[in-house]
């Protein structure tokens, strides 16, 4: 899949130990993170980072030396994600992506184009109310939400990771984030906002 | 204002929506030409300025405070120990 469609490179061993510590390595904390917010278990994410760069070290050959290293490294942990833990976990995809399609679609987001939240509300969630709604969403809404606004990802390498049309990226992340502002709305209200 | 100068126009003819133009300005996908466009958009689009102000906080917040964590030290010794053993 992944290491499929690449031209093969030729490294030295010395070569391939320095790709691995200076452009693979020093993404480590950015794909525990990403693994974390997956699995959202701590131990599901150490095997899914080590996986991810065992994997990476075995088909470096498929990457090219100064490309996108960070990119290349979620496109492998999000489809080990896949292959191994979902399967293991049994946790089907629960989004409905004819739905979201429409949804986007429609002429009703424009006028529905942000639910009622307050600049103020936001700013008063100093504890983990924004992290458990993120972790909250659906895994493939959630995912997006931290390519995007996490991970600082365009559309384009996103649409690579993911293996989706550009379109399909864009019309998934505004689904994500309102279905993440709905949830910040209900805090929003418990904490006396109205 | 004529919509043939909107420069978000789409090569299919499609006027985007609100929502869509506002979408790319958040995430840093929009040209100069449209930023500009969307900066003198928004002085007239109640529903867009006030979405841009909740939308862009939101995305600092999730920023600030889902991501800065460590990963655990035992795992960088781990990966390394395991790739040395294979190489
Ligand atoms: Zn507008």
């Amino acid at each position: 899949m992944e290491f499929e469609d690449a031209p093969r490179q030729h490294y030295t061993e010395k070569e391939k130990q320095e790709i691995f510590n200076n452009e693979f390595m020093p993404h480590i904390n950015s794909m525990y993170n990403f693994g974390y917010r997956l699995t959202l278990e701590r131990d599901d994410a150490k095997d899914l980072v080590q996986d991810t760069y065992l994997k990476a070290y075995r088909f470096i050959e498929s990457f090219q030396k100064g490309t996108n290293a960070k990119a290349w490294l979620f496109r492998i942990l999000k489809n080990s994600f896949i292959n191994d833990y979902r399967k293991k976990s049994k946790e089907p995809s629960k989004v409905d992506y004819q739905e979201v399609e429409t949804y986007y679609n429609s002429d009703e987001v424009d006028r529905q184009i942000t639910p009622d939240l307050r600049v103020e509300s936001l700013k008063d969630m100093i504890g983990d109310e924004i992290s458990n709604a993120l972790n909250s969403l659906d895994v493939d809404f959630r995912t997006v939400i931290i390519l995007c606004d996490l991970e600082g990802f365009k559309y384009e390498e996103m649409a690579k990771i993911l293996d989706i049309p550009i379109g399909t990226v864009r019309s998934r992340l505004h689904r994500a984030r309102n279905l993440l502002k709905e949830k910040l709305k209900s805090y929003a209200q418990s904490m006396g906002y109205k | 204002m004529a919509t043939s100068s909107n420069p978000f126009i789409l090569a299919d003819g499609k006027k985007p929506s609100c929502m869509e133009m506002l979408q790319s300005i958040l995430d840093g996908e929009a040209t100069p030409e449209q930023k500009e466009y969307f900066k003198k958009h928004m002085d007239h689009c109640m529903p867009c300025y006030k979405s841009y102000n909740v939308d862009m906080t939101l995305k600092e917040l999730l920023k600030t405070k889902c991501c800065g964590g460590a990963a655990p030290e035992d795992l960088v010794a781990q990966i390394k120990a395991k790739i040395n053993t294979t190489a």
